[in-house]
């Protein structure tokens, strides 16, 4: 059952890059959400359209916006309604929607504005028919068969998951209904281990996950690495193009260079940089500052060195020791020249491990090992799966539900291994974990709880 | 003769309905065919078990029988899940069925709103969709306001041996056949059930002291120190007979597979479903093939009688081979079978037809408890009796019905259960029904419902004034915790309710250590001081359970006339309307738990249904 007078919010305007996005509040509490996001001076005005920011904190992007108030009854459902219009990436306003659920607001379901539109007299009768049948769609079967047709495989992962808890927890509570029918059904060890291992197999699809939004809404790779090791060449033979200025000349790019692409089906935005080391000239150095924070958004840094003289420079080992926990590839150019073998790189003097799939050898003059370069780029960014067939989730909804459903785990899984708790007490983190996944696989009852237990033990006298 | 109420039937149900409602000051007619057929146990000689011991603790809270009953004449009692929480803890007792029952029927003697009305009952009288009173088969007729139909397995009973069928409710007992088609006149939708028993053994044919050393027999004791059913029981309680384990072979495999074509269960004689969790040996071993041997247990039927019950043996092969698979077990090589274990179908009610008090939509007045409502159980069915007896009162008094929610009895949850989802195979209780178990203690029953039940007339002065010492006993313990300062292992002065909440650490050893001087009832100590250790240790766990609850309520409590018309709802599929008109839910919650319902619907539903205030609401 879902409420009708909570506040709800999701993105308005259609899905993809688009100049402006909107992200609609509605709900009683929509103005004290809208100004738990928003950096401004007093409340907003009914039928204004306020200029401001998004207020610092933990979330990362820093954008201003436009907030429209719409007082109850007079907007689109009929209560209060705050819209914010930001820029349209996709990235912008998924971070929007975060902060208003970080604020209380709960994601609306498909076609609920609409919803409540009707249910506070905005709409008809014939156009409420539609919107029931819309959220009909939207209850877990329909839902289940509308997900599936886009991405069977992550229906199929979770389900897999849910399988495994829900047969814990019916063994659990047949160890409670049944205590004395001669069954071993489960010992605290064992509810241990197999909690653990759900919650490694959620955290399996949450890392699956951001590569699942990288899919869906790109990719920024930036190329970095020393001054003339080439980086500019590697920009111009991935993307086919000359956009980067490329001399012998060290520093010669001084500003981001970006150029959007396509990779293997990825919508990726390449990103040329200004090499690395120290410098008195002002712009270069702007440059520098300017390439490392690039670095610290990218989904994936490929560091160029160059490959007939590699990891000798403390640059270079300054580079690897800062992006060791990045998703990265090690790319050793100007192998026309002399390039090293399989292997002997792996162990980089200064101790910073380089894991040899993390290594491509290329020559951005010659071309040679451009195309293993892009393969390498989509391996990394998709995890090693074919793109078509990737298992990750990209929904927000999802993404949300399986991070409280692990939560409940991690409690549940304190409790016994600690003994603070007696089995049915775990149960409780157990059920609040599965009732999360039930909103993605279909609601189970008590009486699918003892169909299984029955099914599988001869139970009773 | 003219009463306020009639109950139809003197089984469980009917006993605690009768005396539910006699206890609210209503004029009662008990309906049975003698006084010997009172408060009988046709099947397994015990009461209690995981969640239908809790059922026992909660009829007793609201002033009941049963836990008085099964404590004053019990043979044997245990604990069950004593290795567990104290949430899935459940007591369970041997009963001693003919004493049991004489109890009972003393009790009721003693009770004097009730009169008995021995002989069978013919007809439900009606009109105009109101009951009138009740029609003897022997031509005489009572006048009611409310009557109450507790004919358990009565209704077109039919009883299976073999190939052999002869009707009967109970064994020896002929079944009600005008009572049934005169229910099936008002045109309730129902079905058919089955269940079984075991064959009874002579206990005299049995060597029990043979036995003693025989590695095929496990002797099953009682607990060293029995917990009582009842808040009432104040002399410690005794065991007076074992129980005996042992196990079937691959000779009693063997004749039941060479035999099954003779089992009424696998010839197709047998129509009715069976309860999945009480499987014969028929289905046990036919459908478990792997399991190489199942569980027996022997349990005496009372110190009077000789009649040994063979719990795990409900079979209806015929006579000779059911001897003959008997005397396969070890041991039981001369034992004699006093009578053979059997299958009885019936028909029942589906509980769909009725609100959460157990009255029929179709039939004002009328009101069904028991097996007669798809359940299985002698708990199930007193629990039933109390609701219905209850409100059986209520209505001939024209008062509003009284309804336990969810969150605070199992027997709130079977009601619920029944009305909502109706029965598919005979309903028996179980903890993990109750999603709000951790509340549902059998330690805090009567914390949870003896107010409730001193508010609706069911709790008698003496109860009454026990309880309001066992609260002021249970409060002065709580603040005791929260105030006495103890000293931890490393030496700090802190509170001994923060020290009861580390893992490991049990109140009983505590207090002792730490001299905390708390009070308790001699008798109940262990149930007395694990409900405030409970709330104590597991504070945190309990809160969030409440809020659960609060949420829960808020969003179901709404309430849905009972004349809502559902049909023309725009956005509800047929098939939800032909639901909801059916069950006629009480409240959003209710319609939430209609099996089918989808979040729309419920939103729709919701939106049409239009706000009550919060003073109107329901579970």
């Amino acid at each position: 059952m879902f409420a009708t007078d909570d506040a709800i919010v999701a993105i308005a305007t259609p899905q993809g890059r688009g100049g402006i996005g909107v992200v609609r509040v509605s709900g009683a509490s929509a103005l004290s959400i809208a100004a738990s996001i928003l950096e401004s001076d007093g409340p907003l005005q009914p039928r204004h359209a306020t200029f401001t920011r998004l207020r610092a904190g933990t979330r990362t992007v820093l954008d201003e916006v436009v907030a429209t108030f719409f007082q109850a009854p007079h907007s689109y459902t009929g209560q209060d309604v705050v819209e914010i219009s930001a820029h349209g990436s996709p990235v912008v306003l998924n971070d929007l929607v975060h902060r208003a659920l970080d604020a209380g607001a709960r994601l609306a379901e498909p076609g609920e504005f609409t919803f409540r539109a009707y249910l506070n007299g905005k709409r008809d009768l014939v156009q409420a028919e539609a919107v029931a049948d819309l959220i009909d769609a939207a209850t877990p079967l329909q839902a289940r068969v509308a997900f599936d047709q886009l991405e069977g495989t992550l229906t199929r992962r979770i389900g897999e998951i849910d399988a495994d808890l829900f047969d814990l927890t019916a063994r659990l509570e047949a160890s409670l209904d049944f205590p004395d029918e001669g069954y071993h059904f489960i010992d605290p060890e064992e509810t241990a281990n197999r909690i653990s291992a759900v919650i490694k197999a959620f955290d399996r699809l949450l890392v699956d996950a951001s590569r699942g939004r990288m899919i869906r809404e790109g990719a920024t790779v930036v190329i970095s690495g020393r001054t003339n090791v080439g980086k500019s060449s590697i920009f111009n033979a991935l993307s086919g193009t000359c956009r980067a200025i490329v001399t012998d000349i060290h520093g010669t790019t001084r500003d981001l260079v970006t150029e959007t692409i396509d990779i293997g089906g990825l919508a990726v935005t390449l990103v040329d940089t200004a090499g690395s080391r120290e410098t008195a000239d002002i712009v270069e150095r702007e440059g520098v500052v300017r390439a490392a924070r690039a670095r610290q958004v990218a989904a994936l840094v490929l560091i160029v060195l160059d490959g007939s003289d590699p990891f000798v420079y403390d640059d270079d080992r300054t580079l690897l020791a800062e992006t060791a926990g990045q998703l990265r590839l090690v790319v050793f150019n100007k192998c026309d020249l002399e390039c090293p073998q399989s292997g002997t790189f792996v162990d980089v003097p200064s101790g910073h491990r380089v894991d040899s799939d993390e290594l491509v050898r290329v020559s951005a003059k010659t071309l040679d090992g451009i195309d293993r370069l892009r393969h390498s780029v989509v391996q990394a960014l998709s995890g090693g799966e074919l793109l078509r067939d990737t298992a990750s989730m990209s929904n927000t909804r999802h993404i949300r539900l399986v991070e409280f459903a692990r939560g409940h785990l991690v409690a549940a899984h304190a409790a016994v291994a600690s003994g603070a708790a007696p089995e049915e007490f775990v149960l409780t983190d157990l059920q609040s974990a599965r009732s999360r996944l039930d909103e993605i696989v279909g609601v189970r009852t008590t009486e699918d709880v003892l169909r299984h237990i029955f099914e599988r033990f001869c139970i009773g006298k | 003769m003219n009463f306020d109420v009639i109950v139809v039937g003197a089984g469980h149900a009917g006993v605690e309905a009768a005396y539910a409602a006699a206890r609210l000051g209503c004029s009662v007619g008990l309906c049975t065919l003698s006084r010997g057929t009172v408060a009988h146990m046709p099947c397994n000689p015990a009461v209690g078990g995981t969640a239908k011991g809790h059922l026992v603790r909660e009829i007793d809270a609201l002033g009941g029988l049963m836990g008085r009953a099964i404590d004053a004449t019990g043979l044997q009692f245990k604990l069950l899940n004593r290795s567990r929480g104290p949430a899935v803890w459940s007591p369970r007792a041997q009963a001693d069925k003919q004493r049991y029952a004489t109890w009972v029927t003393n009790a009721l003697e003693r009770e004097p709103n009730i009169t008995w009305i021995f002989g069978r009952a013919g007809r439900v009288l009606a009109s105009h969709g109101r009951v009138e009173g009740l029609a003897m088969e022997d031509g005489d007729s009572h006048a009611c306001s409310a009557l109450i139909v507790t004919t358990g397995t009565f209704l077109n009973g039919l009883i299976h041996v073999g190939l052999e069928q002869r009707p009967a409710g109970r064994h020896g007992e002929p079944p009600s056949r005008d009572l049934a088609e005169s229910i099936r006149a008002f045109g309730f939708q129902g079905g058919r059930l089955k269940t079984g028993t075991p064959p009874r053994l002579d206990r005299r044919s049995i060597d029990f002291d043979a036995r003693v050393g025989d590695e095929s027999w496990t002797v099953e004791p009682g607990d060293p120190v029995p917990v009582p059913f009842s808040f009432a029981t104040t002399v410690p309680l005794r065991n007076r007979m074992h129980c005996w384990l042992l196990y079937t072979n691959e000779r009693v495999r063997d004749l039941v597979r060479s035999n099954i074509d003779r089992s009424p269960l696998y010839n197709g004689q047998i129509r009715g479903i069976g309860p999945r969790y009480c499987p014969s040996l028929e289905d046990k071993i036919m459908r478990f093939p792997e399991r190489e041997r199942h569980q027996v247990y022997l349990e005496p039927e009372g110190l009077d009688v000789n009649e040994i019950y063979v719990n795990g043996l409900s079979m209806s092969l015929p006579r000779d081979i059911q001897e003959t698979l008997v005397r396969a077990l070890p041991g039981l090589e001369d034992a004699h079978m006093l009578r053979p274990g059997y299958a009885v179908e019936y028909d029942f009610v589906q509980p769909t037809e009725l609100r959460s008090s157990l009255e029929t939509h179709r039939v004002e007045g009328l009101f069904f408890a028991g097996q007669i409502n798809g359940t299985s159980g002698y708990e199930e069915a007193a629990a039933q009796g109390i609701v219905a007896g209850l409100n059986g009162a209520k209505r001939a008094r024209r008062e509003l019905p009284i309804i336990f929610r969810r969150d605070e009895a199992y027997i709130g949850v079977l009601v619920d259960d029944l009305v909502t989802r109706g029965c598919l195979e005979p309903y028996r209780m179980f903890t993990s029904r109750a999603e709000h178990r951790l509340l549902l203690r059998i330690d805090n029953a009567d914390l949870r419902l003896t107010p409730l039940g001193r508010q609706a007339g069911l709790v008698d002065d003496e109860q009454w004034t026990r309880f309001e010492a066992r609260r002021d006993r249970y409060d002065r313990n709580l603040a005791m915790l929260s105030k006495a300062l103890i000293r931890s292992a490393s030496g700090a002065r802190i509170p001994a309710a923060q020290l009861l909440r580390q893992p490991g650490v049990r109140l009983d050893a505590l207090a002792e250590d730490h001299r905390v001087d708390l009070a308790f009832d001699l008798c109940s100590r262990e149930l007395d001081l694990s409900s405030v250790e409970t709330v104590v240790k597991y504070e945190g766990y309990l809160k969030r359970e409440v809020a659960l609850v609060e949420r829960t309520r808020k969003e179901g409590g709404r309430r849905i006339p009972h004349d809502f018309q559902y049909f023309g709802v725009p956005g509800l599929s047929h098939e939800v309307v032909d639901r909801l008109s059916h069950v006629r839910p009480e409240t959003l919650g209710q319609a939430a738990r209609i099996p089918g319902m989808t979040p729309a619907a419920l939103a729709v539903l919701g939106a049409h249904v239009g706000r009550t205030p919060p003073a109107a609401m329901l579970p």
